[in-house]
């Protein structure tokens, strides 16, 4: 035990005074949530907030340009700004990415919408058949919608949907004046005023289907914490492998592979010192989404209350990362081959794991490879308790699978070393 | 008759995927309490004799006995009696003096408060007490390979392992470690395995030598008899005699 202790000791006072080690554990990840979030939040916020760029151009002046401005002010999804513009300077301003959508609603729609609606509603009450077959004005009545062409497909049918149930409304709302009018010249001086009732007659519910009470949406702080969590944990391979090669490299392993039963020590105090980092990488990182973020105008954190969970999904975690190191460290042959190669792997890990790009958003055989990658399994458990309200029995097949990966690199270490290194 | 600290009987070392031996049908006795100079050019299979005799690694076939255990069947029985110095500088730079030797001497078992107490006294004696406290990265080649040499004797160790322990050292550290190293011979009766490349001083401080070329034992015995036998006029006549001019790299 005294052993151990001595061993965390040493370890702790190397690393601590290795600064660079120390910048990539704990300030680099703090940078790159921080950083992430913000951008990634503009991309979060396209979608479900308040901020999608629209332009109006209102050649009407007339109610179907003012109930379309006010509906689509409702949905609280657009910033809509109102131009005087040609066709051509609307397709350049939106072709420039200034404006993801814009809408055209020529001059005299209004008029031309209440002039249908009224013929369609005037046939009804006609008898005389040549009235019955009067032509009547077939000339289609457009609005322009132009889109961004960065604009995702679905993203454009579901705002085509958006306005196209505004138009019917106030296409309804025309008819319902016309009926009124033809009602009152059928029955004169009746008192006839049919009310329309807009509010539809079947309305869909949307919840989020968590096992928690609270509901959480998912925003990018919600994403990039456990994400970058994550990546920072995994990250601390190129300290650790870099600690073994200098090791190795130094004399410090053969002296100290010479004393009785010492270097089990040091590898366990390697584990335990680099394990301690990991869970102060995934308080650090917490932090920064419960009380940095919020600071700059972006959401707070919600970790849910399942706290024995997340301790066992960072210890996990941490020992999955750890074990990786000690790999990177055995098989490396030079501190730089460690660093470029646990680099890079950890980069390969966190992008097939949903780190930069959400898993669902992956193509379906994309997703399939991503639930490979260990970085995958702790952020869906980490998912998992922040998003669903999981608790530690609907995660454990992730923290398994974690705890699988370090005792795979542990034995692959440790067949190398003897089988390969020593012989 | 003189008691063996290590007898190597016909050992032979062959690495995987190695075009020849490194060690090859060795056979060798190293009294106790001798100190036993191991010379030979590179790649004549020192290290890897060393390696083994550490416990590290096994003999590809023969048999090494240390302090009348063997080493493939006790490693650990022999890691507690030996003190090893590594050719390599094998201490952490970030750490002070005094914290390396505190986490190795732990690492040897050794009680906190006798453990310093060695400490503070083989500083003092290699004249870096006043140094304790400084970060070895600040430490000039010879106060790094003095404070690598205490590494390996804070658990007094029957039998020293030393790899060319005064490589790049001036003079001063070289003669403070030699004379540390005779006087720990003398009084305290420890054998001394040593290895270098300096011939003139092999031949001052060894009482028995060997040579190795190319993982063969060529000659061996006391230094001042192997010196007479060839007729010349120091080790490094004999040495060159017997390995010739040629290069091994």
């Amino acid at each position: 035990m005294k052993k151990l202790f001595y061993s965390l000791y040493k370890e702790y006072k190397v690393l601590v005074r290795d600064k660079a080690a120390m910048a990539i554990m704990f300030v680099m990840p703090m940078a790159l949530v921080f950083l992430i979030t913000v951008i990634q939040d503009t991309t979060f916020k396209s979608v479900n907030e308040s901020s999608v760029p629209l332009l109006l151009v209102d050649r009407d002046h007339d109610t179907l340009a003012l109930q379309l401005e006010r509906a689509l002010s409702k949905t609280r999804s657009f910033v809509i700004e109102k131009k005087d513009l040609t066709t051509g300077e609307v397709r350049e301003l939106i072709s420039n990415g200034e404006y993801l959508i814009g809408i055209i609603i020529p001059e005299k729609s209004s008029k031309r919408l209440r002039d249908k609606a009224g013929a369609r509603i005037s046939k009804l009450f006609v008898t005389d058949d040549t009235l019955q077959n009067a032509p009547v004005d077939t000339a289609s009545l457009q609005l322009n919608l132009l889109f961004d062409p960065i604009t995702k497909q679905s993203f454009k049918m579901s705002i085509s949907s958006a306005v196209d149930g505004i138009v019917s409304g106030v296409e309804m709302q025309s008819m319902v004046s016309e009926l009124n009018y033809q009602l009152k010249d059928i029955v004169p001086g009746a008192d006839v005023d049919v009310q329309f009732d807009s509010k539809p007659l079947l309305t869909t519910v949307q919840e989020y289907a968590t096992k928690s009470e609270t509901t959480l949406i998912p925003n990018s702080v919600q994403h990039n914490v456990p994400a970058w969590t994550m990546f920072a944990m995994f990250f601390i391979c190129i300290p650790l492998s870099g600690n073994i090669i200098r090791e190795r490299e130094d004399g410090s392993a053969f002296r100290l592979l010479t004393m009785p039963g010492s270097y089990m020590y040091v590898i366990s105090g390697k584990i335990l010192l680099y394990m301690i980092v990991s869970i102060l990488q995934f308080f650090l990182m917490l932090s920064v989404g419960i009380y940095l973020l919020p600071l700059i105008g972006l959401p707070s954190l919600q970790v849910g209350d399942n706290y024995f969970t997340l301790i066992c999904i960072a210890l996990s975690a941490g020992l999955a990362a750890t074990g990786f190191g000690l790999l990177v460290g055995t098989i490396a042959n030079s501190q730089d081959q460690a660093a470029l190669f646990g680099a890079v792997f950890v980069v390969m890990l966190a992008a097939l794991g949903g780190v930069w790009i959400p898993t669902f958003v992956m193509p379906e055989f994309m997703k399939d490879i991503s639930a490979l990658s260990p970085l995958n399994w702790g952020l869906e458990a980490f998912y998992g308790v922040f998003l669903r309200g999981i608790g530690l029995v609907g995660i454990l097949p992730h923290v398994l699978k974690l705890l699988a990966f370090f005792t795979v690199c542990m034995g692959g270490a440790y067949f190398y070393q003897v089988y390969h290194r020593m012989r | 008759m003189q008691q063996m600290m290590i007898e190597i009987i016909d050992v032979v070392k062959h690495y995987q995927n190695a075009s020849r031996a490194a060690v090859n049908h060795l056979s060798l006795n190293i009294p106790q309490q001798s100190v036993f100079g191991l010379l030979g050019p590179n790649g004549a299979g020192k290290t890897t004799l060393i390696s083994m005799l550490c416990g590290l690694f096994s003999p590809t076939s023969g048999k090494i006995i240390a302090n009348g255990w063997d080493i493939a069947v006790d490693p650990n029985k022999i890691k507690q009696i030996i003190g090893v110095v590594p050719q390599e500088i094998a201490l952490y730079p970030k750490l002070t003096a005094y914290e390396n030797l505190l986490f190795l001497g732990h690492m040897y078992g050794i009680e906190t408060k006798e453990l310093k107490e060695r400490i503070n006294h083989n500083l003092e004696i290699l004249g870096l007490l006043s140094n304790k406290d400084q970060q070895i990265k600040n430490f000039s080649g010879g106060m790094k390979r003095r404070i690598n040499l205490i590494a390996g004797l804070l658990h007094h160790p029957r039998l020293l392992i030393l790899d060319e322990p005064t490589v790049g050292v001036d003079i001063q550290s070289k003669t403070a470690i030699l004379e540390y190293l005779k006087r720990l011979n003398k009084e305290q009766g420890m054998t001394i395995f040593y290895t270098s490349h300096h011939l003139d001083e092999a031949e001052d401080f060894c009482t028995d030598i060997a040579i190795l070329d190319e993982g063969k034992l060529i000659t061996k015995g006391e230094t001042k008899q192997l010196i007479q036998e060839n007729g010349c006029r120091n080790i490094e006549e004999v040495y060159l005699k017997i390995t010739g001019r040629k290069f091994r790299d």
